[in-house]
């Protein structure tokens, strides 16, 4: 189970579990999260679950809600973000999740293999919201367009900058690179950016790339302000307003 | 980089008929997979009808250039995935036209699951639980998501994957092809790297033999063949209770060196 981690200045206060329920955030002792803090607001903040993934909203606070450093309305939320109230920060723990069983034992009591039948549209959404109905669910309107950009800090390419807006964003000296490099050693696929519902990630090319300094293992999230290294070539990656 | 592909489908050890249907199509570098369902051996029907339909649209489309698409374009994707999901909103249409027309086809409808590879370009599409995956570095993942009523479940954190698993739910789809006049297809791309092995595989596999069973099958038997044929073996020894299919894709990298170099001068001269 993912669970929120309440800091003040590096010290663990208080964890609490994410389950269907919304979390709230206050100063009024019948938050989820107290914070006695005269900078809160008595109903500050609240975390739930959404389509699967973790929002927080800020509940019109007076000194607003932070996500690693950004003022937000509404954010989604991913493992190791911080959710900042005045000077208390409110860290994301999913690695409690170990969602994926790793075990390669056969699947125990073997499931049932019945005819497959698909729902009509209808239908679906009965059993989806029976399903659901623990869980409360609604709409997040985006509040601002952030445009994902890359910004050429050096090496040798076609541009100085570059709006990410294809699903797929190839850096290399090939046909179908969008971010083209120069210059004789340049490799083909140097590396790729893949864009997912919750983000942009880096991916290997035919050389391992490097997130501010560390060479990458498998695709991985970019953080606005990342820098992505790769041979001679550095880039920044920000969300532009 | 060059392409290597094995492929096999059987009925299992428990069923009559094979629904599963599939195409290798190496020499467009296209590969194409489709569950079947429906009564009296209306699934077969369906997911052959896919499987074809597919296929003949996309050779169609590199022969022609400007071969129209079936449906909207998504921005922001690469014409020949574009052209992938285009195939399978055609498949979708076929199908449901042929079970409008005759009686004893009524209700069928297929899964599918497709890549094309277009110089190192991987497009992918899908519908329903048919699914891809990707070998890369001995890391294995799913690189589709399922139309189905647990996926949906355990998206939304209701249900765990291990939940997911042993759910008697496992066999409702929320889309698949032919039982709507038309469909939404999840299409996307990305590039591939020497030695990545992609996975096309109906749940057959996919709910008998675990992921790190796969892996390290398509790790112990380069040839793409042979690991199609072991996936295929460890389904029935687990039981065999679904048809399966599997069709592996490995990438290999050009040889390099002289003689090579003069080899490929030679073929791209032929």
């Amino acid at each position: 189970m993912a669970r929120l981690v309440l800091k003040f200045e590096g010290a663990v206060l208080k964890e609490v579990p994410l389950g269907n329920r919304p979390v709230s955030l206050g100063r009024a002792p019948d938050n989820d999260i107290q914070i006695d803090n005269l900078a809160v607001s008595t109903y500050h903040a609240r975390v739930y679950a959404e389509a699967g993934r973790l929002v927080v909203e800020d509940l019109s606070s007076l000194n607003g809600t932070f996500v690693n450093g950004l003022r937000v309305e509404r954010a989604m939320l991913n493992d190791g973000d911080a959710i900042e109230i005045g000077k208390h920060h409110i860290v994301v723990d999913q690695e409690h999740d170990a969602a994926v069983p790793l075990d390669s034992r056969r699947k125990i009591s073997a499931p049932k293999i019945n005819e497959t039948m698909v729902l009509d549209t209808k239908e679906r959404r009965a059993m989806f919201e029976q399903a659901a109905a623990l869980g409360e669910r609604s709409q997040i309107s985006p509040t601002r367009v952030r445009v994902p950009t890359l910004v050429v800090l050096g090496g040798r390419t076609d541009r100085k900058e570059y709006q990410l807006i294809d699903t797929l964003t190839v850096i290399g000296k090939s046909e179908m690179a969008s971010v083209k490099l120069r210059g004789w050693f340049a490799p083909n696929v140097a590396a790729q950016i893949h864009k997912q519902a919750d983000g942009y990630y880096l991916g290997l090319g035919d050389r391992v790339p490097r997130i501010n300094g560390d060479p990458i293992v498998g695709p991985t999230r970019l953080k606005d302000g990342d820098e992505i290294s790769v041979g001679r070539v550095r880039l920044t990656f920000l969300y532009r307003n | 980089m060059h392409i290597e592909s094995g492929a096999r489908s059987d009925v299992g050890r428990v069923r009559k008929n094979n629904e599963d249907n599939f195409r290798a199509e190496p020499s467009l570098e296209l590969f194409v997979l489709s569950d079947g369902m429906g009564g009296q051996a209306s699934g077969e029907v369906a997911s052959a009808l896919a499987v074809e339909t597919v296929v003949d649209h996309c050779r169609v489309a590199l022969e022609s250039d400007g071969a129209e698409y079936y449906g909207e374009p998504t921005p922001g994707l690469s014409d020949r995935t574009n052209r992938l999901a285009s195939a399978i909103r055609v498949a979708n249409s076929k199908i449901f036209e042929s079970g409008l027309a005759d009686p004893a086809r009524k209700g069928m409808g297929a899964t599918i699951v497709t890549c094309w590879i277009t110089d190192r370009r991987l497009s992918l599409a899908h519908v329903g639980d048919s699914r891809a995956y990707l070998l890369r570095s001995g890391s294995f993942e799913q690189l589709t998501a399922d139309h189905s009523l647990v996926a949906d479940l355990v998206r939304s954190g209701i249900l765990t994957p291990q939940q997911a698993e042993v759910s008697e739910q496992q066999s409702i789809l929320t889309r698949a092809l032919g039982t709507q006049p038309s469909v939404e297809v999840d299409a996307d791309e990305q590039m591939l790297l020497a030695g990545d092995v992609v996975l096309l595989c109906s749940d057959g596999l996919s709910r008998t033999v675990t992921n790190p069973e796969i892996a390290s099958t398509l790790e112990t038997h380069p040839d793409p063949q042979k690991a199609a044929d072991r996936l295929i073996e460890l389904a029935n020894e687990n039981g065999g209770e679904d048809n399966v299919t599997a069709i592996v894709v490995r990438m290999t990298p050009e040889p390099t060196g002289i003689f090579a170099g003069l080899r490929r001068w030679w073929r791209g001269k032929s």
